[in-house]
């Protein structure tokens, strides 16, 4: 089942004179994991953005195209019933809290009351989302006294704990320590295998190779290439888009390794080792 | 540089972040790396006398920290903020960048042209007059590391530099940091990319349970594999593959382990 | 962030009575002494609204606010003891100064009716989380982005302290003196007003996105995560006061 469709999408900001998305047009099915990746300015949040209907809603200016969102015209619907369908992480945890809540806990809750969740389902969601993000112990805690890793965790619970169909996320692990980055990529991927749709904007090529379904390649508001992680951290001209492999790919490359059987390097640690231990030994 | 000793806080109500640290910083460029929550940006700011030490003191020089305030170190030692909304108030980058070299006194001319000179090095020397706040996050970051390079301190502490860069963003501040470097200025980053670290810094602290529990080259703390999984951190991914190929020895970075895969190679060639 | 209020946090009955009794008992202040205007009906409702203060146990926190308002009130109790129209019977003076009965007596009426109401209000303000009673109404129709800006208005003090110290915070980080004396903290003053606003604005359009991603303005019914504030005796006092408010009406017809 498609769940997402973008057909020659054009944004352009107001008081800007340069489209930062253009001719956008891609699919993305039920339960696929898709990374968006590109250098500064690629347009990646404005995408994440169009996808949740922040763009055109909130941010007015020039819009061309179309996009759906489990059927909903995304233009046509207000960010309100999106968000019934979609939820989006933003890029700074900071601008996602609502300034309204005196704890995590309710925090987490803010969403999930206007939904009409029953309090008993509310709770266990709540709970629920709180032990993926591992930020049971901070229920209590004022959500502006946490540290900016807790509260990036704090965002990403608020918006898991939403149950949307599609989930949207901006950069979510810019300032999570390195085993809780690993944490947020294996919940992501447990819940696309539970069939929900997950986009995720990304600097971090290792994990984005090692759990990603399919990658979307912006340079420029453009999409360059949209593939399988092999096939995209493979391209000889990545460097051109800004774009810098996984250190295992590099590797392999530099050392004319590929994956066995195929015409693609190695993206993760672990097809690097079964490449590269073939000719070590 | 700078000297740490029994420190302790905590927050108001709070259990304690930092309990009886010490620690002495020369001139190694440092990186202070752990679990998120582990009170590495309080401990930047009680460096910089953001906050006050419950127990304990700090020497910025001969200078305890108690002893004077926060505005008075300003000349001396710089901090980047971890969330540039914190850190950035003024409604033009370049007004933004001027306000502390003009706050440590110097004429207007001078303060500009400093100004002028970070926003270069950083990048957004075409973003005098715009609003900071309609810039990008990646943007915002660079503007708070214009702002306190602008004021050229003897001591430099980056508080999660790369967050949001990309490729070109990072080298722009692996350049920094290493222009600095040469400089004779003491660089403190506090980060969680660990190729980042490994590369470009002579000491690593790892913080956990509000301690420091390793404390060493990057050879030494990234070859520490039980105390790095307590501390809720990993090796570079060099490091890592080295590891998982059985090669022997800490590599740190890609080109470490690129030529010794091609020695590797050639012996078997042989 | 903490909401500024006067809530005062106590184990009371009062305390654990729901925010629309109070309410209840607020209208029923109101209305009953202006249904039954006699000075011994009004005395009766300013007892009970001390005695509920009292046992509240917050009738300390009250005193300020009943200080504050008796000064307003020494200003009628001279105007009308003075000047009533329809003053006749003298009663006390003072130099040149002649206070009369009729006007004394009124002002007693007016004093009496405003501690009755103060006391009252008070009940509900000191008693009650904003929070609490914003949502008890939400839950009763009240638009939640009524409520939303009710909730925010007790935030903006906190918010804008939290605001001021992170600028703070940012300024002094960058040489600019904000401790000392007060010379040096009025001087550090004002810098900080132009950002303050600027920072308020900026976080206002954040916020604003931060709750529609959330769902707020979403159709349909909202839940909620704490459960209602009720107590058994919620309904039956809410009776009784509307019992008494229409028996009083019912007598004034009658008499
Ligand atoms: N609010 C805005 N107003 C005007 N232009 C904007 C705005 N936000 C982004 N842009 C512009 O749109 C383009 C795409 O920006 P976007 O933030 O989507 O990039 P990104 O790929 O998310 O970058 P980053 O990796 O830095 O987060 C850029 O040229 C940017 O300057
Ligand atoms: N203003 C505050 N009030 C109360 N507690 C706080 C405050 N700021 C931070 N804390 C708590 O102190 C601890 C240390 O926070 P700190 O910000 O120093 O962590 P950190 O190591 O920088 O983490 P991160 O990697 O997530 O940025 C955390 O548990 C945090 O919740
Ligand atoms: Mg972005
Ligand atoms: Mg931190």
């Amino acid at each position: 089942m498609t769940k997402i469709i973008a057909d020659n999408l054009k944004y352009k900001y107001p008081l800007s004179d340069k489209l930062a998305l253009d001719n956008i047009s891609f699919k993305v099915e039920k339960g696929e994991f898709i990374g968006i990746i590109g250098a500064n300015k690629a347009g990646k949040s404005t995408l994440c953005q169009a996808l949740t209907g922040l763009v055109p809603h909130f941010y007015k200016g020039a819009y061309g195209g179309k996009v759906f969102v489990d059927g909903l015209e995304v233009k046509e619907h207000s960010i309100a019933e999106i968000s019934l369908k979609a939820g989006i992480v933003f890029q700074n945890p900071f601008t996602q809290m609502t300034g309204s809540k005196m704890t995590v806990y309710e925090e987490i809750a803010f969403g999930l009351e206007n939904l009409g969740i029953a309090r008993e389902e509310m709770q266990k969601q709540i709970d629920h989302a709180m032990e993926l993000m591992d930020i049971a112990s901070l229920k209590e805690r004022n959500p502006f006294d946490l540290s900016g890793g807790q509260m990036q965790r704090l965002a990403i619970a608020s918006i898991i704990a939403m149950n949307p169909e599609i989930i949207v996320l901006d950069e979510p692990t810019s300032q999570l320590d390195p085993e809780g980055s690993e944490e947020v990529f294996l919940a992501v991927q447990l819940l696309s295998r539970q069939g929900v749709t997950v986009i995720m904007a990304e600097h971090k090529m290792e994990k984005v190779a090692k759990y990603c379904d399919r990658i979307l390649l912006l340079y420029n508001g453009e999409i360059i290439d949209f593939d399988t992680p092999g096939k995209i951290f493979s391209r000889d001209d990545l460097k051109q888009y800004g774009v810098v492999p996984p250190i295992f790919t590099s590797v392999c490359r530099e050392l004319g390794v590929k994956k066995s059987g195929t015409d693609e390097y190695p993206v993760t640690l672990e097809e690097a080792r079964a490449a590269l231990g073939r000719k070590v030994k | 540089m700078i000297r740490v000793e029994n420190l302790t806080f905590s927050y108001p109500d709070g259990p304690e972040v930092l309990s009886d640290i010490n620690l002495d910083f020369d001139m190694r460029s440092t990186a202070i790396i752990g679990q998120n929550g582990a009170g590495k940006t309080t401990f930047a700011k009680l460096l910089k006398g953001l906050l006050k030490p419950f127990i304990g003191d700090i020497y910025i020089g001969d200078t305890n920290v108690r002893d004077t305030s926060a505005a008075m170190l300003a000349g001396k030692i710089g901090l980047v903020f971890q969330n540039p909304n914190d850190q950035i108030f003024k409604s033009r980058v370049l007004d933004e960048v001027m306000f502390g070299p003009l706050n440590i006194k110097l004429d207007k001319q001078t303060a500009r042209k400093k100004a002028i000179e970070a926003l270069k090095i950083t990048g957004l020397a075409d973003k005098l007059e715009v609003n900071p706040h309609d810039l990008s996050l990646s943007e915002k970051k660079l503007l708070c590391m214009a702002s306190v390079l602008a004021m050229d301190t003897d001591i430099f502490i980056l508080d999660e530099p790369t967050i949001a860069q990309d490729h070109t963003g990072k080298e722009t501040i692996r350049k920094i940091i290493q222009s600095l470097k040469e400089r004779n200025k003491l660089v403190m980053t506090i980060i969680h990319d660990m190729d980042f670290a490994a590369e470009n810094f002579e000491r690593i602290i790892v913080f956990n349970g509000g301690k420091a529990i390793l404390d060493g080259d990057a050879s030494f703390v990234f070859g520490q594999k039980d105390i790095l999984q307590q501390a809720r951190v990993e090796a570079p991914a060099a490091a890592r593959l080295a590891e998982e190929l059985g090669l022997a020895g800490t590599f740190l970075t890609e080109e470490e382990l690129i030529k010794d895969l091609r020695q590797c190679g050639e012996r078997a060639q042989l | 962030m903490k909401q500024i209020s006067l809530y005062a946090d106590r184990n009371s009955f009062v305390h654990d009575l729901d925010p629309i009794s109070k309410l209840y008992y607020i209208l029923f202040s109101i209305l009953v002494p202006v249904i039954l205007p006699s000075i011994s009906v009004t005395l009766i409702c300013s007892f009970l609204s001390i005695i509920l203060l009292l046992l509240a146990k917050v009738f300390k926190k009250a005193l300020p606010v009943f200080l504050l308002v008796f000064i307003v009130l020494i200003t009628v109790v001279i105007i009308q003891g003075l000047f009533r129209p329809g003053n006749e019977t003298i009663f006390l003076k003072i130099g040149p100064a002649v206070f009369y009965k009729e006007g004394l007596l009124y002002a007693l009426k007016v004093t009496l009716r405003v501690t009755d109401i103060v006391g009252a209000f008070l009940i509900l303000v000191l008693t009650t989380k904003p929070s609490d009673l914003v949502e008890s109404l939400v839950r009763r129709g009240l638009s939640p982005r009524i409520g939303y800006v009710v909730i925010s208005v007790f935030q903006i003090i906190p918010e804008m302290t939290s605001t001021m110290s992170t600028i703070m915070d940012a300024q002094r980080a960058r040489g600019l003196e904000t401790e000392g004396n007060l010379i040096t903290r009025i001087k550090a003053f004002i810098p900080l007003l132009g950002p303050v606003v600027l920072g308020s604005l900026v976080n206002t359009k954040e916020r604003a996105m931060a709750l529609e991603v959330r769902g707020f303005n979403a159709q349909g019914n909202k839940t909620f995560l704490n459960e209602e504030k009720t107590s058994v005796l919620s309904k039956p006092i809410q009776l009784g006061l509307l019992l008494i408010v229409v028996m009083a009406f019912v007598w004034r017809l009658l008499t």
